[in-house]
């Protein structure tokens, strides 16, 4: 377990590496090039080239590679071209408004999804069934800012039940029940996506796990179909939808930045499509970062949690699901 | 490749009616001849109600988007500010005018040409990429493949909206770079793809067969592998129109995607979004296009993923199911 953990981690911290050259050699490719990155815009020519020299951009890239590396890794993000703002103290506020979003339109498809699936596996084409499965091709076709959109304009504008963007109604920050009024809207629109993939995750490792021979044994001696689905069937089938949660990690955030845009919720996703339309280089690579980070320790986690559930995993020797 | 493939099974066709006996009398003969698989696949895509739905509706996609000039009499890019925000139905504007005073419908057709060229072109080359990549990883395998996948497995971990934001951003949006950046960070499914079919193709004895009459790598990656590859690589192909228009819409909703005079659907949308208040219906008919476009696109995907599946019959799965349940009630 230990050695497979290790290998893991290491694997990812690897990755997570190759991200940061990926992006950093992105940012060199781009037209402006880095001087735009670091140096602030007030600066003469000369103490320009003094400033330039003074942070190392005179040197090679790999060179310079390196120190923007270990800068970050003791916490320096860098600083913002326009008005020299440290990215730490704009990025950092967003991250925890993400989090909130995110978190809730994550926990509300599960507890809706997982036992749909579970019902829709018993009574399969039902009606239930049907609804579940046009609601995943919906779900996968459809936008989900125009859903969005559409949403505001009825429930918002049309009717006035809810409010329209914002986290908070003015001069009511740090209200809990204002913020789940606001929540509502963005969490309906980001869980309809999740709801259909989950629902049918776990409905199809259920049916799997129905069909196996173990459960016939329970009903052949004559358990009550209740205590074979809930006791007996649903322990085993919870096991593969355990690594979808951590697969989907990407999708949700990508799909929470375009939600965030939509209800100008004060989000990473948000800032991060405001910094490029500003091209402010060093808060989308500080962001580009730390959403991988976010992804990749998903990844891990959820490798690592279906080890621990399932025993029949062979530890160490799979080398890792990913590869 | 489908031609020769059909060919063949053409001349294999005649060849048995010439030798066997195709007198009509005859109850258990077979069909004259047996079909190929491609057309087995067409035969069983054109029994699929959903497939041949979606192919119709894109199709009226597809001609709307060529015929945009005869089909409206207006200038999407031109408008009269006498005439913004038209309800539907006046003065010739079916679905009325936005704020600049543009007909919606004009802009609707145009955004069409864009949205699906951008969602066919991308598909195409990054199923033309994803395709070259897995095949030499899977094929030559060794450290071309450890470097491809652990590439694969970095752009998989940054979230793709993140990604193409980062690139557009860096490198501006015209919808040639548009096309480029998209293809560039969706190839990754395909090559995985690719590269596991391979893995498992490189074994089998006909690439023995080929290896020892002399033929290079290159021809049995292109000629011999590439055919019994090709099934999931179209599949994925046709999906992936559906993802690029999605992409494309989420990227100029965003403000980051196809600029002005250039209009697309998403590009409708966050205009729309801007003068929600003024006029409620904009939004609706963008969104509803992206909706049906990229349904219809992955009916037709399911359609040739199924026809392709020898697996598969014509017979829908739930009636399949229902016997089953029948069989195993009846007692056996």
């Amino acid at each position: 377990m230990t050695e497979y953990l290790i290998r893991r981690i290491i694997q990812s911290v690897l990755v997570l590496f190759l991200i940061s050259i990926l992006s950093f050699a992105l940012i060199h490719a781009a037209p402006g090039g880095p001087t735009q990155i670091f140096l602030s815009p007030n600066l003469s020519a000369e103490a320009g080239k003094i400033q330039a020299h003074n942070l190392g951009l005179d040197r090679p890239v790999p060179v310079q590679y390196f120190i923007w590396l270990g800068n970050l890794l003791q916490g320096d993000l860098g600083y913002t071209f326009k008005n020299h703002i440290p990215v730490g103290k704009i990025l950092w506020p967003t991250v925890g408004n993400t989090m909130v979003l995110m978190g809730a339109a994550w926990l509300f498809s599960l507890i809706i999804a997982i036992p749909w699936g579970i019902y829709n596996s018993t009574r399969q084409y039902g009606i239930s069934d049907q609804t579940s499965n046009i609601i995943a091709y919906l779900g996968f076709a459809m936008p989900t800012f125009w859903f969005g959109i559409i949403l505001q304009q009825y429930f918002a504008l049309k009717l006035g039940w809810l409010p329209l963007s914002d986290m908070y109604t003015m001069g009511k920050q740090g209200n809990m029940l204002d913020l789940l009024y606001h929540l509502i809207l963005p969490v309906t629109v980001l869980t309809l996506g999740f709801l259909a993939a989950y629902s049918k995750y776990s409905r199809a490792s259920m049916i799997d796990v129905l069909d196996q021979d173990y459960i016939r044994t329970a009903r052949a001696k004559g358990l009550k179909e209740r205590r074979v689905v809930f006791r007996h069937a649903l322990r085993n089938a919870l096991i593969p939808i355990i690594t979808v949660l951590g697969l989907d990690l990407a999708v949700l955030v990508g799909g929470a930045a375009l939600t965030e845009s939509v209800f100008n919720w004060p989000g990473m996703g948000r800032l991060f499509v405001q910094m490029a339309v500003a091209r402010e280089y060093s808060v989308l690579m500080s962001i580009t970062l730390l959403v991988s980070v976010f992804v990749i320790l998903g990844n891990l986690l959820a490798d690592i949690l279906y080890a621990i559930v399932d025993p029949r995993v062979q530890l160490g020797r799979s080398g890792g699901a990913s590869s | 490749m489908t031609d020769m493939i059909l060919e063949k099974a053409v001349s294999a066709g005649t060849r048995n009616t010439a030798q066997g006996t195709p007198s009509a009398a005859q109850p258990p003969v077979p069909e004259k001849r047996p079909p190929g698989p491609w057309k087995t696949a067409m035969k069983k895509f054109m029994h699929n109600p959903l497939a041949v739905t979606g192919l119709i509706i894109l199709l009226i996609f597809v001609l709307a988007a060529l015929f945009a000039k005869w089909l409206t009499p207006f200038d999407p890019t031109h408008g009269d500010l006498l005439d913004s925000s038209l309800p539907p139905g006046t003065d010739g504007h079916w679905l009325g005018t936005d704020e600049l005073g543009r007909d919606i419908f004009a802009r609707l057709l145009y955004s069409t040409r864009i949205s699906l060229s951008i969602g066919f072109l991308v598909a195409l080359v990054s199923v033309v990429v994803g395709s070259l990549i897995g095949a030499i990883s899977g094929y030559f395998g060794g450290w071309v493949d450890t470097i491809f996948m652990r590439l694969v497995d970095v752009m998989n971990s940054i979230p793709l909206l993140f990604l193409n934001i980062l690139i557009l951003a860096i490198f501006g949006s015209k919808v040639s770079y548009m096309i480029m950046i998209l293809a560039f960070t969706s190839w990754m499914s395909v090559a995985r793809l690719v590269r596991g079919s391979y893995l498992q193709l490189r074994e089998m004895q006909y690439v023995e067969a080929a290896k020892a009459i002399g033929v290079s790598s290159w021809g049995i990656i292109f000629r011999h592998l590439l055919r019994n590859a090709s099934a999931p690589i179209i599949v994925n192909a046709t999906l992936m129109v559906g993802a690029a228009i999605l992409s494309e819409s989420a990227l100029s909703f965003l403000g980051l995607g196809i600029q002005e005079p250039d209009t697309s659907w998403g590009k409708m949308l966050s205009n729309a979004q801007e003068f929600m208040l003024v006029d409620p219906l904009q939004a609706l008919y963008p969104g509803l296009c992206i909706l049906i476009v990229v349904l219809a696109v992955n009916f037709i995907g399911d359609g040739i993923r199924d026809g392709l599946d020898p697996k598969k019959s014509t017979i829908p799965q739930r009636r399949l199911d229902k016997w089953r349940k029948k069989f195993s009630k009846s007692g056996v």
